[in-house]
């Protein structure tokens, strides 16, 4: 049975890096698609997702697991986040493909996705992208959050040090935004299959 | 309630309390500017869906910094080898140990010994026919009074040693000497056959080694030529495969595109000739 995120903590802190690991490779992904997401660079998204790991092992003594162990790594990924992007004086890049190539989409669909699907949804995914880069660092965290890790709101909340309504309007903010341009651009394929 | 934002933020994302939800809902149906929003909502949801981050090869672990470095500070990153080139090597990893195998047990058939000396590496076949053959290589040996070989300076002092010559003593060993040929002449044609018999052994022995070696060698190439056939064939099937479903897929596209331009163009001649006879 596997163990659970606190007793490889636990483990941790006494200095056993294997169970240390184990956390490294259970949250690594969820943190490196944090960490593109929010800076949109695939090589300094792998650094930020390292880096996360390397301080949250130096600071194990300081975590009081009053927030969830995942939480606590997000805030640490966001941080570095948001020293990149003030490092690098610049908005989030949102790396998206000119053109599309056939022949690498090919490899890449799986087998009950047509070609024409993968292009559209390639042009999606570009289209959200550059939206999203576009927003406000708040509303877009609250939704990266919200999103694709599944954070409640209280969680969002207690990460944005902001009251719970907040977060709420954030979202509803961002994701207005995201309607407006994605309908603009003409690519929105979500919208025709909830109608 | 149609204000109320946090409240389809909170429906749109299935966190709402059953009071609240049941008062939301009875609004939804008869606002019909919410369920619009609504859907808009969650159109934009299912589009978030499909912004997927790459896949990279991730392997990052976290290790201590050097054999004696205990602190945490010494701890570093490391990326280990991806996990596919792990997988590509596995046959040819089973093939190795199957050729340390057959190495080992040839080398063992074949008593090979190897030594690292002030000359380099050397490597040496084959059994020593007998502990006094074994000595007989090593240095200057001379027959004991029974016959046996055994080391100059063993035993009996040589002629030399002595400085004299004794006619009694010569007298005695050719005695000796004609008492053992006749006792012995029986025995020593079968001693040279026995002699003669275990050198040809060791030949043989080697030659089978050798045989050994070159058909396992011979074995692993052949079967490594064509386990890299075999990959060859299946990357160009594949891409022959991937090739041609790109290409029906186009011309799917090319036949649509195709059809809706001619609709097209029927439209407007259908246009043009209406407005011609109005």
């Amino acid at each position: 049975m596997a163990s659970t995120d606190e007793e490889l903590v636990a483990r941790s802190r006494t200095g056993d890096l294997d169970s240390f690991n184990q956390l490294v490779l259970r949250w690594e992904r969820p943190i490196y698609a944090l960490a593109y997401r929010t800076i949109g660079r695939e090589e300094d998204a792998r650094d930020v997702c390292q880096e996360t790991f390397l301080r949250a092992f130096r600071a194990l003594g300081g975590f009081k697991g009053e927030a969830k162990f995942s939480s606590w790594l997000y805030r640490i990924t966001l941080n570095l986040c948001r020293d990149w992007i003030r490092r690098e004086r610049r908005q989030p890049v949102a790396q998206a493909p000119e053109g599309v190539d056939l022949v690498e989409l090919a490899g890449e669909s799986s087998p009950s996705e047509s070609i024409e699907d993968l292009v559209a949804r390639k042009e999606i995914s570009a289209a959200v992208a550059r939206v999203m880069a576009e927003l406000p660092e708040e509303q877009r965290t609250a939704i990266l959050l919200k999103e694709y890790h599944g954070l409640t709101f209280q969680e969002i909340a207690d990460m944005q040090d902001c009251p719970l309504s907040t977060v709420k309007t954030r979202l509803y903010q961002g994701l207005t935004v995201l309607r407006r341009q994605l309908e603009r651009s003409g690519v929105s394929g979500g919208f025709k299959n909830h109608v | 309630m149609c204000e109320d934002k946090e409240l389809l933020v909170g429906y749109l994302y299935d966190d709402l309390g059953d009071g609240d939800r049941a008062r939301f809902e009875a609004h939804l149906r008869g606002c019909e500017a919410c369920r619009l929003e609504l859907k808009a909502m969650r159109g934009v949801r299912a589009d978030l869906a499909a912004w997927a981050p790459p896949v990279p090869d991730f392997g990052f672990r976290v290790v201590r910094g050097g054999r004696d470095a205990a602190e945490r500070d010494a701890i570093r990153p490391v990326i280990a080898a991806p996990v596919s080139w792990r997988a590509w090597w596995t046959p040819a990893a089973g093939l190795a140990a199957a050729a340390v195998l057959v190495l080992a047990a040839a080398a063992s058939l074949a008593h090979v010994e190897v030594h690292r000396g002030p000359d380099g590496i050397t490597v040496r076949t084959g059994w020593p026919t007998s502990p006094a053959a074994a000595t007989a290589n090593a240095g200057a040996t001379r027959p004991n009074i029974d016959g046996a070989m055994v080391p100059a300076a063993a035993g009996a002092p040589s002629v030399a040693q002595r400085g004299q010559v004794d006619p009694e003593f010569i007298a005695a060993i050719a005695r000796r000497l004609d008492a053992l040929e006749a006792a012995a002449s029986h025995d020593s044609s079968v001693r040279n056959a026995s002699t003669m018999s275990a050198r040809a052994a060791d030949a043989e022995i080697i030659k089978r080694v050798r045989e050994l070696l070159a058909q396992s060698e011979s074995r692993q190439q052949g079967e490594l030529a064509l386990r890299i056939a075999q990959v060859i064939r299946d990357v160009d099937a594949q891409r022959m495969a991937d090739l041609t479903r790109i290409q029906q897929r186009l011309g799917r596209i090319d036949a649509t595109v195709t059809a809706e331009a001619a609709s097209r163009s029927d439209l407007t001649n259908f246009i043009l000739t209406s407005a011609r006879q109005k």
